[in-house]
């Protein structure tokens, strides 16, 4: 007890000015009554509307450090979209009940411990119904068998990695295609092209040495030649030396395995020196607004990874539209923005078959064949079965898909021209 | 290897050698002059990147005229934390190494404290624009427009910084202070208003080079730091203090990361930076241009 709660307690009861009761009329007593009867019912809409307690959804994620140029583009803001929209229409449908949905996120700063921790406490202490899952391979690779461990169903939108799916976690789901399958489609447009030698650069993290290792596992089928290897770290300010070297050995395509700095630094010292190969593919970023705005016009034909854009579905449309509007013009990235969407897309539907509880949904978005505006999607262990891999190219300031056909919005345009 | 690659190879090491030397020349005079080791000094660059990024893209006006605005600003800024943090710590620490100690521990809060309010200002996308990108012919090869740009201007800083401390009035009098604080005093140089006016300077410093980063690399919240870092390891193999060093050791490291990346793989950058750092630390522990 507290100083001031004893001394309260020492006070006799009829201490103070107002303490002695006096007596009440009963015709005054009435009216009191009725008063608050009638104040009773007219807070009773509002009651009845608070009665079901909010869904608590909790997430880590990158708002500062360098993995938050990625998350603020293809994951948070979808989130808060979501969380937006379900709540306009007076909250999730939760097994037919409408739930408002409450969002605990916080910065996971970039750092691994950080998001790992606030994770724990999520789960562990909050005990908050659902969580969202960060962004990168890597945090989802530290992450998965946390949540897995908890029974937290994880449907992630930016994990690239064989290894994370082959870890076989009944709680995860990746939505994005994995790096063999967006390797194999590469190369598969590689062959079907004609293209005969080809310089490889790619960055020296689990994202980036995955997708080297699938990329060469899928060209051990092929003729193609492979002319130069080279791995960057993170934060690399100048490429212009290697390039230079890959330019001097003239291959017909440049694969760059890169994040975003890097693909708009390759790609801008690629037309500095001149280098331009008949075909030029850049991984994650290319698919980005900011990829459009900062190369402008020298972005025509450069390939990279996507797999829808605003014609891929009607839904696919509405929700580029809606993202547009809501973030003050910022467009989502045509690659794992339409994934993380679809990823929400899932998670409301499953909410809505089989309510709040996490091993129903878990056994749900593992069984079920789920509708979304990047196509169906299934799951066959943790892995996307469904959605092939791909390939994107920017074509009069649209990235359309060009490789597979079912997937395409529009035809490869080859050779690719000259930087502007 | 032809004596074109050479070239190139050369002229790209010294491009971001430049860089480097700017930015280390900012940190040299707040270390070298005033014992402030500020590690948040490539969250200031920052300031001067979104500064310019943010007015070019929303207004149209050239990048090249916020160099002044950005040089400025910056040291308005430096003057105005330099009153507000560190000459009370200079007033109340009770030597040299307790000041250099206390304003680390000062420089790193305002690391966080500079870079949360870049993120909360223009949030943490990844941000860039196009200006001279074109390519231009130098000889046998090509660059940027915009490299070359980047490249003289940071030496011409680089150097009207160094003319001014060796040829002005203002010039000797910081000098004097760097080789003897207490002499300088005794034969009245004023330090009340030469060292917020020279923090100010290095700030202004990182400021350019925010600016100039900004035409050609994309540009996040947590970009700064690792320019402090490779300042750091530039004005330890110029000497502390030495801006002929820091303009040299800038263009050497710039010059030793492009060769390495040839030779070797692009990986292996931090590696042969640290190499050459520990190297110099082994060979000339007080800096390859120490007196």
């Amino acid at each position: 007890m507290s100083q001031a709660d004893s001394k309260a307690a020492r006070r006799s009861p009829t201490e103070g000015r107002f303490a002695a009761p006096r007596p009440v009329s009963p015709r005054r007593r009435r009216l009191a009554q009725a008063l608050a009867l009638a104040g009773g019912s007219l807070a009773l809409p509002a009651l009845a509307q608070k009665s079901e307690a909010p869904l608590r959804i909790g997430y880590a994620i990158a708002r500062t450090g360098p993995w938050a140029g990625g998350a603020q583009v293809s994951q948070e803001p979808n989130y808060l979209m979501w969380a937006e929209q379900q709540n306009a229409a007076g909250g999730a449908d939760v097994k037919g009940v409408k739930r408002r949905i409450e969002l605990i996120s916080f910065d996971d700063r970039s750092e691994m411990e950080t998001c790992i921790r606030t994770y724990e406490k999520l789960m562990g202490s909050d005990k908050v119904d659902l969580i969202l899952p960060p962004w990168g391979s890597n945090a989802n690779f530290a992450l998965a068998p946390l949540a897995n461990r908890h029974g937290y169903p994880m449907l992630a939108p930016t994990a690239l990695s064989r290894k994370l799916v082959d870890m076989n976690l009944p709680f995860f789901f990746s939505l994005l295609q994995q790096p063999d399958r967006m390797m194999g489609a590469l190369v598969d447009l590689l062959v079907a092209q004609d293209i005969k030698s080809i310089a490889i650069l790619y960055m020296d993290d689990l994202f980036g040495l995955e997708n080297f290792a699938a990329l060469n596992n899928a060209l051990k089928k092929t003729r193609i030649q492979v002319l130069e290897r080279k791995s960057y770290p993170l934060g690399v300010k100048d490429l212009s030396p290697v390039l230079r070297t890959i330019k001097d050995q003239s291959p017909d395509a440049f694969i760059g395995i890169t994040y975003p700095p890097d693909t708009i630094l390759a790609s801008r010292q690629s037309k500095e020196i001149g280098f331009n190969p008949r075909l030029f593919y850049a991984s994650v970023g290319t698919a980005f607004q900011l990829y459009r705005n900062v190369i402008g016009a020298g972005a025509e034909g450069v390939t990279g990874m996507g797999s829808w854009n605003a014609k891929s579905s009607a839904g696919a449309k509405a929700y580029f539209d809606a993202h547009k509007a809501k973030f003050g013009g910022k467009e989502p990235d045509r690659w794992a923005s339409g994934h993380c969407w679809a990823g929400l897309e899932i998670l409301t539907q499953a909410l809505g078959k089989v309510g709040m509880d996490r091993k129903a949904i878990r056994d749900y978005v593992a069984k079920t064949e789920h509708q979304t505006i990047v196509g169906p999607i299934r799951f066959q262990g943790s892995e996307n079965a469904t959605i092939p891999g791909s390939v994107g190219q920017w074509q009069n300031g649209e990235f359309e898909i060009v490789w597979p056909k079912q997937l395409a919005t529009g035809q490869l345009a080859m050779p690719k021209p000259e930087w502007k | 290897m032809s004596l074109t690659a050479w070239f190139e190879l050369l002229a790209s090491g010294l491009i971001t050698g430049g860089i480097y030397a700017l930015v280390a020349l900012g940190l040299n005079l707040q270390y070298g002059l005033m014992r402030i080791l500020n590690i948040a000094h490539g969250e200031f660059l920052v300031l001067g990147a979104y500064l310019t990024w943010w007015i070019h893209t929303s207004f149209g006006i050239s990048p090249l005229w916020m160099l002044p605005v950005s040089f400025l600003l910056l040291l308005a800024i430096g003057m105005l934390v330099h009153r507000l943090c560190f000459r009370r710590l200079a007033a109340t620490a009770p030597d040299l190494d307790a000041f250099e100690a206390r304003g680390l521990m000062v420089s790193f809060g305002m690391m966080f404290v500079v870079q949360s309010a870049v993120s909360l200002t223009w949030g943490a996308d990844l941000r860039g624009y196009d200006y001279l990108t074109q390519p231009v012919v130098v000889g046998p090869t090509q660059f940027a427009a915009n490299m070359l740009l980047i490249f003289g201007l940071s030496l011409a800083f680089s150097l009207a910084l160094i003319a001014l401390l060796r040829y002005t009035l203002l010039g000797k009098g910081v000098r004097a202070l760097m080789q003897s604080p207490v002499g300088a005093q005794l034969v009245g140089i004023d330090t009340r208003r030469l060292h917020p006016l020279m923090f100010g300077v290095g700030l202004g410093l990182s400021g350019i080079a925010g600016c100039l980063l900004s035409m050609t690399w994309t540009i996040s919240p947590s970009m700064g730091a690792p320019y402090t870092v490779t300042a750091l390891i530039v004005i330890t193999l110029g000497g502390f203090g030495s801006m002929i060093g820091a303009l040299a050791g800038g263009l050497l490291l710039g010059v030793v990361e492009a060769l390495g990346m040839h030779f070797t793989s692009p990986s292996l950058k931090m590696l042969l930076s640290y190499g050459v750092f520990i190297g110099v630390l082994l060979w000339r522990p007080n800096g390859l241009f120490a007196r």
